[in-house]
């Protein structure tokens, strides 16, 4: 069996004329001598919203965490195969992390405000790759705040230290740091695991604005959320892509069983 | 359910008996806590005069202060701090944030934890070995360089153990912005445990500032004025140690009075210690 | 299929699905006794199906309104959204089939004993057998999940157009014949179209059957009889 069959097979409703920010090609990843990822193909379509799905330890946020090179930080982990950002491979040895870094930027599940004031929360990673004047600074802070619909609620109090904020509140922070720098890429893994149905209801509508100006791929556990939020959805089970397609087709009519099996609560 | 209110009472009457004696081994310990405060008080304060921060030791028999031992022992504390927490910090560091599943960091936070616990006196002795016989002297310097010895455990431990309490979460937050790993720790890990690290080297300047064996091997004591580093220093716990067995009275007035210093000096220490830990977790 | 982790949500499809079934049974019912009251000219039994609606309009209702909270509580996706929604689409389906035999029985009623003409009582015989088996597939199509059988029905409404078509050209030469049949056929021509409307909704119960079951849409075009009857 080729590749392209292999690909085409798990492929449902795709088109194929849409570019692709980044293109996964047969990645596989080992946590030491673990096979996490068996040869993941997928393509991050620019300017829309892909989402991960799958059980736990399907590989998922694994998936993400090579998008950004995160595994890097630790040892034992590394990964074969490509992933073509604007078709460079971004898992070239040679490559500046803290560059691609910028350029995909990520929201964790767990919101990690600083330890520092709601301005310099933001102005902190601004200042990593730019040297904007006063009034500069305050104008991208203010843009990135109300990009992450969270101006109105602390614009008296940007002094305030950024973990007197509600989750909510701490978690749209992150994302206004992250837009902050101007990525192009945003990674969200499972953003609104830890936050109520309000402030998860408004980072959805937030993902949904996003994607105007970014490329964005969201890991959730919530199949809802993944309906509601992507245009494009991948089922991964047991470090394999079992089906990507858009996301109306996947939750309507999926092509595998075991897609089914998850979507509607039948695993096991 | 059958209700069976013997067994009750017996649950009763043995919770009864656990609470009063757990009560009563906290108080035990407040009232021996309570009977050295009150006997340094007691005969601590009858020599405390201005005399005491002005003037030298005296030589048995007339009046005098502690003025050479006080400065001493800042000098000798505050040196052996400054050596110390650098190098604690930065290995502290190294196995929290670098050497995390380094062979090496094991190695070190073992053998550490075995200086940490070693005796005070068997410093002294090493320092007299290396600093002190080759060179023909005690000295001020060898004094501070073993308070340093006893320093450096206290801080690597705490500092690791601090860091380690910052969420890895933080770390790939300030990463996935492009965060230099330099910057990462520096801005984030230090900030984030730092009221911690403060108080573990507020815990090793109480610790060092009360020892006595170490010194008594390397700056030896001295009865005089002394700010020179390459000969003997008076320091308190030294000067407590000789005038507390000597014969004379008014020596050991002036011993319980620098007792009352020491004693209070380190619970001043660690109350801030214990102040800067609780803003932390507000 | 596996089961659902949360056995009350198979328990729910389950019985809606045996809704459905009842349902179409109700509707079988109700469109063969229509059939045989207008074999036998008999009043009695067309009233019998006037009365007999009534219940297929509160399954009907029952099903919607159990699909209702079924969305709000479990939020269906896939084959399970595919079955809920297609229930809802099948049982109105079903409603309007019974709503055309109870007007189809109306009209006997108006008609009478009359048995005159008895030369398109075969005709209407054909037609008739013709859509109760298709709606008898098509439930059992739905019953067993099979997509061919369902595709079977859809394909086999060409013949009841046909069939349609034809009693039409019939009625119409009778009242050519003798003007005084025209009151009588033209009630006819009604019962004739609403039996061809119930095959029709048999096909669109075809349709969502074979939807259930592929997640597609019949997108091809159905293919038609002849339809010079100009309706």
């Amino acid at each position: 069996m080729n590749d392209l069959s292999v690909a085409k097979s798990v492929m449902n409703a795709v088109p194929v004329s849409l570019p692709e920010k980044i293109s996964i090609r047969d990645l596989k990843f080992y946590y030491g001598s673990n096979l996490a990822l068996k040869g993941i193909t997928l393509p991050l379509y620019a300017n829309h919203v892909t989402a991960f799905i799958g059980p736990s330890g399907c590989g998922k946020s694994t998936l993400l965490r090579v998008l950004n090179r995160m595994y890097d930080l630790y040892p034992g982990q590394r990964a074969e195969g490509q992933v073509l950002l604007d078709g460079a491979n971004v898992l070239d040895p040679g490559l500046d992390l803290n560059l691609l870094r910028a350029r995909v930027g990520m929201v964790f599940q767990k919101p990690t405000p600083f330890p520092m004031t709601i301005y310099e929360n933001i102005a902190f990673g601004v200042r990593l790759y730019e040297s904007l004047s006063k009034s500069d600074m305050d104008q991208r802070v203010q843009s990135s705040l109300e990009r992450a619909a969270l101006w109105p609620e602390v614009k008296d109090k940007l002094q305030a230290n950024g973990l007197s904020l509600s989750g909510g509140q701490q978690q749209r922070l992150c994302i206004a740091r992250t837009v902050a720098i101007k990525p192009e890429v945003i990674l969200f893994d499972e953003p609104c695991s830890a936050l109520d149905p309000i402030s998860t209801a408004k980072i959805e509508e937030l993902i949904e604005e996003l994607k105007t100006d970014y490329t964005i791929a969201i890991v959730t556990h919530n199949m809802q959320q993944a309906s509601r939020v992507s245009d494009y959805t991948a089922f991964m089970y047991l470090g394999e892509l079992v089906e990507f397609g858009e996301t109306t087709a996947t939750f309507t009519a999926p092509r595998q069983s075991r897609t089914q099996d998850y979507i509607t609560g039948r695993f096991g | 359910m059958a209700f069976d209110s013997k067994r009750y009472a017996r649950r009763h009457r043995v919770d009864g008996v656990v609470t009063g004696l757990c009560l009563f081994s906290a108080l035990s310990g407040l009232f021996v806590l309570g009977l050295i405060l009150g006997t340094l008080l007691w005969n601590g304060l009858a020599g405390l005069g201005l005399a005491v921060f002005t003037e030298m030791t005296p030589p048995p028999g007339s009046k005098g202060g502690l003025l050479n031992a006080i400065a001493g022992s800042l000098i000798m504390t505050i040196l052996g701090v400054a050596v110390g927490t650098p190098i604690g910090i930065l290995a502290g560091t190294y196995m929290a944030e670098y050497g995390r599943h380094s062979k090496l960091t094991s190695v070190v936070r073992f053998i550490n934890d075995i200086l940490l616990s070693a005796p005070s006196i068997v410093i002294g002795l090493f320092v007299y070995t290396i600093m002190v016989a080759p060179f023909g002297g005690y000295s001020a310097l060898a004094g501070a360089f073993s308070l340093a010895v006893i320093v450096i455990p206290i801080v690597v431990r705490t500092t690791e153990d601090m860091l380690l309490l910052v969420p890895n979460t933080l770390r790939e937050a300030a990463s996935a912005l492009g965060m230099p790993r330099v910057k990462v720790i520096s801005s984030i890990s230090y900030r984030a445990a730092r009221s911690g690290m403060i108080t573990g080297v507020l815990l090793a300047i109480a610790r060092v500032s009360g020892e006595t064996a170490p010194l008594l091997f390397t700056a030896l004591g001295n009865q005089f004025w002394s700010t020179d580093l390459t000969a003997p220093m008076a320091s308190l716990p030294v000067v407590i140690f000789k005038f507390a067995l000597s014969p004379y009275a008014d020596w050991r007035q002036l011993a319980w009075t620098g007792a009352l210093l020491i004693t209070f000096a380190v619970l001043a220490l660690s109350i801030s210690a214990r102040v800067i830990g609780q803003k932390r977790q507000s | 299929m596996p089961q659902h982790t949360v056995a009350s949500f198979d328990q729910d499809l389950k019985k809606l699905s045996g809704l459905v079934i009842d349902m179409g049974k109700l509707v079988g019912t109700q469109l063969n006794h229509t059939l045989s009251a207008m074999r036998k000219h008999d009043v009695t039994v067309a009233e019998s199906v006037i009365g007999g609606d009534a219940r297929i309009d509160a399954q009907c209702a029952e099903i919607e309104s159990l699909v209702v909270s079924f969305i709000a509580k479990r939020q269906p996706v896939a084959i399970d959204l595919r079955e809920i929604i297609s229930t809802l689409k099948i049982s109105t389906d079903l409603e309007r089939a019974g709503d055309l035999a109870k007007s189809t029985a109306k009209r006997l009623v108006t008609i009478g004993g009359d048995a005159k003409l008895s030369g398109v009582a075969a005709s209407f015989s054909t037609l008739g057998e013709r859509v109760e088996e298709q709606l008898a597939n098509v439930m059992t199509a739905y019953a067993n999940r099979d997509d061919k059988l369902a595709l079977e029905v859809w394909a086999g409404d060409v013949d009841i157009d046909m069939l349609h078509t034809s009693l039409f050209r019939e009625l119409l030469t009778y009242m050519m014949e003798d003007p005084r049949h025209i009151g009588y056929c033209a009630h006819l021509m009604f019962c004739a179209k609403n039996l061809e409307r119930i095959g029709d909704h048999a096909t669109n119960i075809a349709e969502s059957v074979h939807y259930i079951i592929t997640g597609q849409l019949i997108s091809v075009e159905r293919p038609k009889g002849q339809s010079d009857s100009g309706i």
